[in-house]
């Protein structure tokens, strides 16, 4: 709650603005999560200008083999370390308990290791988040005409199938699936039933968006495709992986 | 539709049913015994599974017990399976939990009592 001050001894409020969160223009209460796996050369330069931003940065180091911990701490994270790699949604899960104990957070953003994302995209989506007064904000690399160009033709063509698949499953209206940069309420997190420790966790969340009636808004995100997020992040074959997941997850 | 493919078609439509839907440890176990129940009867009077298998117009009686095979196999592969995924959630609240047990602060941050 942050009502305005009164206006003087036995003054009514004229109105009360009604927030659900405090101003974004509030860094500290943004708290950024990012799962990491062997992320030690990029994690710092990931991390440091989160960091300048004000925004609060934990990073889960999802089991490495290497100084990704180190990287991340000497940048200004808080550091969560899995002592087995269980995947990224799992390090998800792992990073909004965390940030559900700190007093004072109020927004979770999920970001990616790579390098992939952009700190300019974490503004847009706390923008919209506070704009539209949605409980979730979803990064879509499909939303302005600049970004759609920068998608490669065959990653552009496996996504348009997923996201055809996840209006088909959940209903929502989205433009882009697999998105890994979201802004939720700190309220929203708490809500969330995650179990997928996998990649198919981003359609789970899209599926407890609708399950939960979230409000959801979407923000235009630019990913940056380097040879190095390219060779980190998701194969084609890595489809069926995430189909079989959801598949199998029925299973009592 | 032959009546051996309306049949087989039925299990295994059940067979997912009970894999989704109705499945306890309890019931697992009676299935195993119904299953260990069926082979001792084949073992004992081998002629018996031909005498079965004619009358569902399956043409042997090894074709029939080849695909009880197949059905309990899928049984057995989707009880592991799901097993093995309880075991998972079961690794996966204990490392989270020793993950937030142990926050690390950011190094330029001195640590609290430190």
């Amino acid at each position: 709650m942050n009502l305005p001050p009164a206006n003087g001894p036995g003054d009514w409020p004229r109105r009360v603005e009604r927030h659900t969160f405090h101003r974004m223009s509030d860094a500290a209460t943004v708290w950024i999560v990012i799962p990491a796996l062997n992320e030690a050369r990029t994690i710092g330069g990931v991390v440091a200008p989160l960091r300048a931003q004000g925004w609060r940065v934990v990073v889960i180091d999802d089991g490495s083999r290497d100084a990704t911990a180190a990287a991340a701490r000497a940048a200004g994270a808080f550091v969560l370390r899995h002592s087995l790699n269980l995947g990224q949604g799992a390090g998800l899960r792992t990073g909004f308990a965390f940030v559900r104990r700190q007093p004072g957070a109020r927004v979770v953003v999920t970001y990616d290791a790579d390098g992939q994302h952009q700190p300019e995209s974490v503004a847009a989506l706390l923008d919209t988040l506070e704009r539209t007064g949605s409980d979730v904000a979803l990064g879509s690399r499909f939303l302005d005409g600049t970004a759609r160009r920068e998608v490669p033709a065959a990653r552009r063509t496996l996504l348009r199938l997923a996201t055809l698949f996840t209006r088909m499953t959940t209903g929502l209206c989205v433009t882009d699936a697999h998105n890994g940069l979201r802004a939720f309420t700190l309220e929203a997190t708490a809500r969330l039933r995650l179990t997928h420790n996998r990649m198919a966790h981003a359609s789970e969340i899209l599926g407890e968006i609708a399950r939960l009636g979230l409000r959801y808004a979407e923000a235009p995100v630019t990913i940056r495709y380097t040879e190095y997020s390219m060779a980190k992040g998701q194969r084609p074959l890595d489809a069926l992986a995430i189909l079989w997941d959801i598949f199998t997850a029925g299973l009592r | 539709m032959l009546r051996s493919q309306v049949l087989l078609i039925a299990l295994l439509a059940g067979l997912a049913l009970y894999l989704f839907r109705l499945r306890t440890t309890p019931r697992d176990r009676l299935m195993y015994v119904v299953m260990v129940g069926l082979a001792v009867p084949l073992v004992l009077f081998p002629d018996a599974s031909n005498v079965v298998a004619h009358a569902l117009r399956i043409g042997r009686g090894a074709d029939l017990v080849f695909y009880l095979f197949i059905i309990f196999s899928l049984f057995h592969f989707a009880t592991t399976a799901s097993r093995i995924r309880q075991l998972e959630r079961q690794l996966t609240s204990l490392v989270q939990d020793r993950a937030l047990a142990a926050p690390e602060l950011p190094t330029d941050q001195r640590a609290p009592n430190a």
